[in-house]
């Protein structure tokens, strides 16, 4: 195959290749879901509540990278570095823009109110988004060609040749970069240290004179902005994007949450690999159709025998 | 009060009513134009718009039908079978007695039941399924050939063309797709070839790099996918990123130049049963010019496909100069057509007794050519 290059001669059994194949396979969707599934977990741990307008935020960035790139390239730009870039820091500074939005719009009007107001105002501007991209951008499947091409391989060639394609290598890089980043804002920055307390107790925060209000906005941005870098990712993974691909990324990435303990963000990152590498496997030794039923099953096992997911802790009622 | 209320309301609705049917009767014969005009398979439903259309217009030209001109309606299910019931219901509700579409399979059936039973004439153009004309519906059509013509065509070819060691077939587990994709397992095996794969994917998905893995673990060199282009698109781009070089083929579903917008290089030479191109018939060649004049594009598998229900349905309200479907569809079933698809001729259930199905190949610009 053309730019395909095979670089490591592995002599492994056939079977165990093909389950080193699945698992870079489930690795890579299952980094796309942990980066969704933050966003999730981190306004979770912060208010408490489900923001459902987040599937539609990494939509929203996936449009914006095909936006700009398709811009750039007509506009004779070449350099491929250079286009990705730009892509990135558009899409994340939309994405950011649209995820303050919705926490001005939808949640901060809504504070204190019961929870169950904010989750409907959630959905709605869920719902709103959607068929706002719907009008603005057509309901059809937008397509971008291949961007980065080619791959390497190992493995044994006359058993199983193990395929890694750059875009994969990529997809890891870019998410282990992000989540190490993230993990350093939230461990030493001041900012991070505000983000904590107000996850311990967003009242008592308030009460000491940091300005709740911005940790929760701020919340909402960096949650918006790793989902556009998962869009980036995914939209040139796939190579296409409609205005409906965010209710099926924020639902998977969502389980992920939750099945890593939902306010948790390490949690986030395990459920979404888990996840992942659980789709890939049982698409690998069962038939494909069984791979939902399989993912969720996991997801309500887990569940029953830890209520708080894997690594979430359990709720104590704040009096 | 009540009482006058009551009476007021009716003779007022019965007003509005006479108000209707007057305008529905005035020059204009208004045709329903049934499909997708928005979601991911929006393409197909532009195919049959562009036909009806160009065919439409070709009529009006020529004096209309019984001196009255045609107009078309658009009406959109969006390929979703409970949107597809609820456009048959506002079809009947509009006064709409002839009706082009529905498009895919799966919102044809639910909305056939609804024209049948309401005396509404429905030819569709895109349809394939078997088990539409199988319920013994009197004035429902289709200027298409059978998904088990189609099926059975592919597996021929397989078997005697492309003669594969091992081949998968994969479908979408929707009605179309599925049932194309059993088809064309059961006749490969009662030939002594046995798939040695057969399983389904989720419409909507977008990562098939397990799936892929599999075939390549399977040794598989020939696959064949029941469904339409968005999954098969994708399947092709990811099988070219990983290494995985089978020849591919699928249904007319699958015939849409975003399959190579989608895959970019890895759709050429894809394979696919399609209606034949009547755009390359020099009978259409007129027609054909005057879609590109509009700046459409006329070689679409169902561009021609509905441009022929259109001419069968009016050459049937000429013939009998009424627009009673039933009339209409006992005219239908005893005659021959000329149309723009050839003569065209249907049995008892209303199918065509001709298939018009052919093997191409398609091309990465989004062109197709006859396969060798």
């Amino acid at each position: 195959m053309p730019g395909i290059r095979f670089i490591w001669s592995l002599q492994m059994s056939e079977f165990s290749l093909y389950l080193l194949q699945q698992l870079i396979n489930g690795l890579t969707i299952g980094s796309t879901y942990a980066l969704i599934a933050i966003g999730y977990t981190m306004v979770y741990g912060i208010i408490g509540m489900i923001n459902f307008a987040h599937g539609e935020i990494y939509m929203i960035g996936s449009y914006v990278t095909f936006i700009v790139i398709a811009g750039l390239v007509s506009m004779g730009m070449v350099s491929l570095p250079i286009i990705l870039v730009v892509a990135l820091v558009v899409a994340i500074f939309i994405a950011s823009t649209y995820g303050w939005t919705v926490e001005r719009v939808a949640y901060r009007p809504l504070r204190g109110s019961n929870r169950l107001i904010p989750l409907i105002s959630a959905i709605g501007m869920s719902i709103f988004l959607q068929n706002f991209v719907v009008l603005s951008q057509g309901s059809r499947d937008v397509a971008l060609p291949p961007q980065i091409i080619g791959g390497w391989a190992f493995g044994d060639p006359s058993v199983f040749e193990v395929s890694l394609s750059y875009m994969q290598v990529m997809i890891f890089v870019t998410t282990f970069i992000t989540m190490t980043g993230l993990t350093l804002f939230i461990s030493k920055s001041r900012m991070g240290r505000a983000c904590r307390a107000c996850s311990e107790d967003l009242g008592m925060t308030n009460l000491l004179g940091i300005n709740t209000n911005k940790v929760i906005a701020l919340t909402f941005i960096i949650g918006a902005a790793l989902a556009a870098i998962a869009g980036l990712l995914l939209g040139l993974y796939y190579g296409v994007v409609n205005p409906f691909v965010g209710f099926i990324a924020g639902l998977k990435a969502f389980t992920a949450a939750v099945l890593g303990g939902i306010g948790s963000i390490p949690g986030a990152v395990l459920g979404g690999l888990i996840l992942g590498v659980t789709e890939a496997m049982t698409a690998a030794f069962f038939p494909s159709e069984y791979k939902d039923v399989v993912a969720f099953g996991l997801l309500v096992t887990i569940l029953l025998f830890r209520p708080s997911g894997l690594l979430g802790k359990p709720e104590i009622e704040k009096v | 009060m009540n009482q006058f209320r009551k009476t007021l309301l009716g003779l007022s609705t019965a007003v509005c009513m006479m108000g209707l049917t007057a305008a529905a009767q005035a020059e204009t014969l208004k045709i329903g134009l049934a499909g997708p005009a928005t979601g991911p398979v929006a393409q197909y439903g532009d195919m049959q718009k562009i036909g009806v259309m160009a065919a439409i217009e070709d009529i009006n030209k020529a004096g209309g039908v019984n001196g009255m001109m045609l107009e078309g309606v658009i009406y959109d299910d969006a390929c979703d079978p409970k949107q597809a019931v609820a456009v048959a219901n506002k079809i009947v509700n509009d006064g709409i007695t002839q009706v082009v579409g529905h498009l895919c399979s799966s919102s044809t059936e639910p909305a056939s039941d609804i024209y049948d039973e309401e005396g509404v004439l429905m030819i569709t153009a895109a349809s394939t399924s078997p088990s539409i004309t199988e319920k013994g519906y009197q004035t429902i059509f289709r200027t298409i050939g059978l998904d088990s013509l189609q099926g059975s065509m592919a597996a021929e070819y397989i078997l005697d063309t492309a003669k594969p060691a091992r081949v998968a077939v994969i479908h979408d587990k929707q009605q179309y797709g599925e049932g194309l994709a059993t088809a064309v397992r059961d006749q490969l095996a009662e030939s002594g070839v046995k798939a040695v794969m057969f399983e389904g994917v989720t419409p909507g998905d977008k990562d098939f790099s397990a799936l892929i893995a599999k075939l390549k673990r399977e040794d598989v060199d020939f696959v064949y996918y029941g469904g339409y282009h968005p999954e098969l698109g994708l399947i092709l781009r990811q099988s070219a990123e990983k290494g995985f070089d089978a020849q591919f083929m699928g249904p007319e579903g699958v015939v849409n130049s975003d399959l190579a917008k989608i895959a970019g290089d890895a759709s050429e030479g894809v394979l696919a049963t399609a209606p034949k191109s009547f755009d390359q018939n020099p009978v259409n060649q007129a027609r054909v010019e005057a879609i590109k004049a509009k700046g459409e594009d006329p070689t679409g598998p169902f561009v021609f496909t509905a441009y022929a229900a259109v001419e069968v349905m009016t050459n049937a309200m000429e013939a009998t100069k009424s627009t009673d479907s039933e009339k209409l569809a006992d005219y239908i079933r005893a005659h021959d057509f000329d149309t723009a698809i050839g003569k065209v001729k249907y049995d008892e259930k209303g199918d065509l007794t001709e298939s018009t199905f052919l093997v191409y190949r398609l091309h990465k610009d989004g062109s197709k050519t006859p396969a060798e």
